[in-house]
């Protein structure tokens, strides 16, 4: 049994670094949305694919200028999450190696810059090589939280440092969010489809696709205010339990998203001044997002995108976009969304593609991503915080673990399948012939997914539960290193007319929620944590958060690590009684 | 065209990880998408590369797509009038 203890304590930004396209300081991006400037380009060099291709990518001298890193033998990514950490640090005198200071990661492919034609995986390539390294540099006293939930993942980490805030874990948090070009990821966006041969125009009527961008931001969460802090004020994540890749038809997961943020910053669609959305310029995403917008009764709220300013940076595009939505706020102003000209969303929204000055309150910020999941955030100006209720402390129970390894399966302890055969996908396709529940999309997923699809079957089998108030937070070591490893074969023998996108779309390890919540019909928070080893303590202390915080009844928590001959599944039911 | 059809199904099998399914499994004129065989749009995107590596057609925006895409025999009707 685990007990929370009620504690209403709020979340403010309180500061913010980055680097982009655009500029090197938050200001020079300031400056350079102002005077409607675009930070992609197209892009000759086939560093990233054969054929030229619109990108919003950091000069090279930008990277050439951190020559104080260059006996640390840093990598870009390391580079940039380094040097804007130190950023935060020398501009608000941030404190790494005290014990009330967080640091949280969100990535979705980190080093994967680094996966080369070889067959040996560089250690770097690994997500808890990079975190370890960014601990040691800064000689942290905590451990690094990293989170990889495919696009939504700097906006997830926003809400997980607002919970530690407020459950009083740390007192102020580090929010880093870093994605780096490179051909792993444009060739596997390309095999999609979904790159614009043009620059991006979210919402338009002739929108065509994105355009890929890379940064890394930084925000400094605390439970003390500053004399020009913004209050991150409510956050919510949904899965759509419908397609690994396709944005839902109805768009209600995002709503819903929307909804749950609004509830917690005890905001009605009035009070929103604006709503900084995801917007790629994808066909489907930008319809998706409309319909959300509607039914959450926010179509007439003012709206932009600023993927034509970054272009779409991922696991940064979270932070980097909250950096600029918080500045919004505080001066007073909506930055055009560049290259709208006319709806080309079934609901229309108030896109406009001039700056709008507005009297600000309160900002909606969304994301939306791979794997199904949704992410909603609410930034305040203080003086009009609404006095939101602290949700109740609750008591949670495990009804059931699952455990998964060596060729059997075991529930509460009791094996209940084992096979002769130790080849995993043998082992996994055996195990799911004798579980009984015919689906040819398990054929499809790949061997994470396979194993956290057949420990959720045993866990859940006979539960009733309600979709919306069951959530699944996982985490494991290696991500998606597995697959990472096939796309990269097939990319780097084959070139990129070989690449996969049934192989692509599963090199993110936040997938496997996406297929869980597809099995099971799951639309509640979902989150994926990237660790060095199981540390179930802290999974167990962070799901009765999110269990209270989200007002869910269940929640499937654990490990879920597979990396070539090696796997794991441990999975826990928590219930609220 | 007999041996075509045979073809494309043997190739749709492997390329879309269809398990436990042999070509007589697959009816030639059935739809593709849907409850059946359980293709969505990430297996449309596979099919496009299998006309283009296998059949050296090169899409690049289809407008009848659902016509071209609903069955194995619109399919093969497609590529015999296409290929190179």
């Amino acid at each position: 049994m685990e007990r929370e203890s009620k504690n209403p304590i709020a979340c403010y930004i309180i500061g913010d670094a980055m680097i982009t396209a655009l500029g090197e300081t938050t200001s020079e991006n300031l400056r350079a949305i102002k005077e409607y400037q675009s930070g992609i380009q197209l892009d000759g060099s086939g560093d990233f694919l054969s054929r030229p291709i619109q990108v919003a990518r950091i000069k090279q001298t930008v990277y050439d200028s951190f020559a104080r890193y260059d006996s640390l033998e840093f990598t870009k990514a390391e580079t940039l999450i380094v040097s804007v950490i130190e950023d935060l640090i020398l501009q608000y005198q941030v404190d790494l190696q005290s014990f009330d200071t967080g640091l949280i990661l969100a990535t979705t492919k980190g080093n994967i810059d680094q996966l080369t034609l070889s067959d040996a995986i560089p250690t770097q390539t690994w997500l808890p090589a990079l975190g370890l390294k960014i601990e040691q540099y800064f000689k942290t006293t905590n451990r690094i939280k990293i989170i990889s939930n495919a696009c939504i993942s700097g906006v997830s980490a926003l809400i997980v440092g607002k919970r530690l805030i407020q459950n009083s874990t740390y007192k102020q948090v580090v929010v880093v969010g870093c994605d780096v070009l490179s051909p792993f990821i444009a060739s596997g966006f390309s095999s999609f489809r979904s790159i614009s041969p043009t620059q991006c125009k979210p919402y338009d009527e002739s929108r065509n696709g994105l355009n890929l961008g890379e940064a890394c931001g930084a925000l400094l969460l605390s439970a003390t205010p500053s004399a020009d802090a913004i209050i991150l004020s409510g956050g919510a994540i949904t899965n759509d339990a419908n397609h690994i890749s396709g944005p839902s038809r109805t768009g209600y997961e995002l709503h819903l998203a929307m909804d749950k943020a609004m509830n917690e910053a005890n905001i009605l669609a009035k009070d929103v001044s604006f709503l900084d959305l995801h917007g790629t310029a994808t066909v489907f995403n930008d319809e998706m997002e409309s319909k959300a917008v509607s039914l959450s009764e926010l179509a007439e709220v003012p709206v932009q995108s600023l993927k034509p300013y970054f272009g779409h940076t991922l696991g940064a595009s979270g932070i980097i976009e909250t950096i600029i939505s918080a500045h919004e706020l505080k001066d007073g102003i909506c930055w055009a969304t560049l290259g709208f000209e006319k709806t080309g969303t079934s609901v229309p929204l108030r896109v406009s593609n001039l700056h709008q000055p507005l009297d600000m309150m309160h900002c909606v910020k969304t994301a939306s991503g791979f794997g199904g999941c949704n992410a909603a955030i609410v930034l305040s100006l203080p003086e009009f915080q609404k006095p939101s209720e602290s949700s109740e402390p609750i008591t949670v129970s495990r009804l059931r673990s699952v455990l998964v390894e060596d060729s059997k399966i075991f529930v509460d302890s009791g094996l209940v399948f084992e096979s002769a055969e130790k080849d995993f996908p043998t082992f996994i396709r055996q195990a799911n012939k004798n579980f009984g529940f015919v689906n040819q999309k398990f054929y499809k997923m790949d061997d994470l997914c396979k194993l956290g699809y057949i420990a959720s079957s045993y866990l859940l089998e006979g539960i009733d539960f309600d979709s919306e108030k069951t959530g699944i937070i996982l985490s494991n070591k290696s991500s998606s290193l597995d697959t990472d490893h096939k796309h990269a074969k097939l990319l780097f023998k084959e070139g990129e007319s070989g690449v996969s996108p049934t192989v692509f779309v599963y090199t993110l390890a936040n997938v496997v929620l996406g297929e869980l919540c597809i099995r099971h019909k799951i639309k509640g928070e979902n989150t994926f944590f990237i660790t060095n080893s199981y540390e179930e303590a802290d999974l167990i202390d962070y799901s009765t958060s999110v269990m209270r915080s989200d007002n869910l009844d269940y929640c499937i928590m654990g490990w879920c690590e597979l990396f070539e001959d090696n796997y794991k599944a441990e999975f826990k039911l928590l219930k609220k009684i | 065209m007999n041996q075509l059809i045979q073809t494309l199904k043997e190739q749709l099998i492997e390329a879309l990880n269809l398990e436990d399914i042999t070509p007589e499994d697959i009816e030639t004129s059935a739809p593709l998408f849907g409850d059946g065989l359980g293709l969505d749009s990430i297996d449309a995107l596979e099919i496009i590369l299998i006309l283009e590596r296998e059949y050296g057609i090169k899409i690049d925006n289809l407008e009848n797509a659902k016509e071209v895409f609903y069955s194995v025999q619109t399919l093969a009707d497609f590529i015999d009038k296409n290929r190179k």
